[in-house]
């Protein structure tokens, strides 16, 4: 009996971290197929984030700002001089990128704790097309600042040999900023419903803090970093 | 989980819309307000900075034309000194001469003045001395009278004779 009712019990977490892990269809298109829910969840966000933007922009004055204009110039003024830092201030054509990004990221990986909703960065498709739209503007820039020519050569430098690396690694940088992403996401996210099905009070609450809330913005904060900075090592 | 599907598509047109949408509702606006604000600051620098050097060169052009003004007004003065010490000597002279002018012709009516006056004292004393003459002889044809006279005149006579 007792090995039955652990069994059961195993069952049954299992069967719930099943459930929360996996990315249900919430519904489906007749001809475009399933949409998952992270496509939903991420429609919330941004429709948050541009009611947000439109709410917090209205009324910008150039003299005697008001403090929610302060506030938000402060932010977007940071975040522009971090990435300026990092890609040049030549290249600010991609900044707006970068912050849409870094705030899309910071919002959907703190979603969970705060809202409910499981984040979209938990599946796989959200953060691999975050990597392929990395990918693309790392190489785009590099094509874009030094030429078709300069893009194919330096693959071959500094000897040839190292070609066929170089080639990798296209395909390894995005790689690797979508499995850090995914991989912290999906980490933490087990880690707190297993926390919440043993232990359901108080406990789980600074757990959340570090996985969902700083892991979360941390994350997102090294994904634009390293985008940035390959970016960068492209456009040398 | 680690299933790669369409969404990956669905989630590549969601950044991208959303990249859009936020550069349109939160980007440019915020961007085009601070790069205002940039633009109004560096402007008034540099008003402020060519105000700054307007006024320099004006405070210049000022000490140049009051050190101009006094170098003039000390050639003015200098002038009219020198003007008014050739008329204060003009009249001075002038005065100086009228003056001689004045006193000589004084003494000159004087000296006119003077013998006029001795001319007709003489002819009054010559005339009483005839009148007192003509008496004394009408009333006494004296001998003694006459050689008096004589002697008196001819003392005064022998005098000059002898000198």
């Amino acid at each position: 009996m007792n090995s039955s009712k652990g069994g059961s019990n195993t069952g049954n977490l299992v069967d719930t971290l099943m459930e929360e892990l996996n990315c249900e269809t919430v519904f489906t298109l007749p001809v475009l197929g399933g949409i998952s829910e992270s496509v939903v969840v991420t429609w919330i966000i941004m429709a948050v984030l541009v009611l947000l933007s439109i709410v917090l922009v209205r009324n910008l004055r150039v003299e005697n700002p008001g403090k929610v204009q302060l506030a938000l110039e402060a932010g977007i003024g940071w975040a522009q001089d971090f990435f300026e830092g990092i890609i040049g201030k030549e290249n600010r054509r991609y900044i707006p990128y970068l912050i849409t990004v870094l705030l899309y990221l910071a919002f959907s990986n703190t979603i969970a704790p705060l809202f409910g909703f499981k984040p979209p960065t938990k599946d796989l498709n959200v953060t691999a097309g975050l990597a392929i739209m990395s990918m693309c503007l790392i190489e785009y820039s590099g094509i874009h600042k030094n030429g078709l020519k300069h893009w194919v050569k330096h693959f071959a430098q500094p000897v040839p040999v190292v070609a066929p690396i170089m080639i990798l690694e296209v395909i390894i940088r995005p790689l690797s900023l979508c499995m850090r992403l995914f991989g912290n996401m999906l980490a933490g996210f087990v880690v707190m419903e297993l926390l919440k099905t043993i232990v359901p009070l108080i406990i789980p609450i600074p757990v959340s803090f570090y996985f969902d809330i700083f892991d979360g913005l941390l994350q997102a904060y090294v994904f634009v970093f390293l985008t940035g900075l390959f970016m960068n090592e492209e456009m040398e | 989980m680690l299933s790669l599907d369409l969404n990956l598509v669905w989630n590549i047109i969601n950044l991208v819309v959303l990249y859009l949408l936020l550069s349109h509702f939160l980007f440019k606006p915020v961007m085009g307000i601070m790069e205002k604000r940039r633009q109004i600051i560096e402007d008034g620098l540099k008003n402020a900075q060519a105000a700054q050097d307007d006024a320099a060169k004006m405070k210049q052009e000022y000490e140049d034309a009051l050190r101009g003004a006094k170098q003039e007004s000390v050639q003015i003065l200098e002038k009219a000194r020198s003007a008014a010490k050739s008329e204060y000597d003009r009249i001075v002279g002038e005065a100086g001469d009228k003056a001689g002018n004045i006193i000589e012709s004084a003494k000159e009516t004087v000296r006119a003045e003077r013998e006029k006056t001795m001319k007709e004292l003489q002819g009054e004393i010559a005339g009483l001395a005839v009148a007192s003459a003509a008496k004394i002889v009408g009333r006494t044809a004296d001998e003694d009278l006459y050689d008096q006279f004589l002697k008196e005149v001819g003392g005064t006579h022998d005098d000059t004779d002898d000198k």
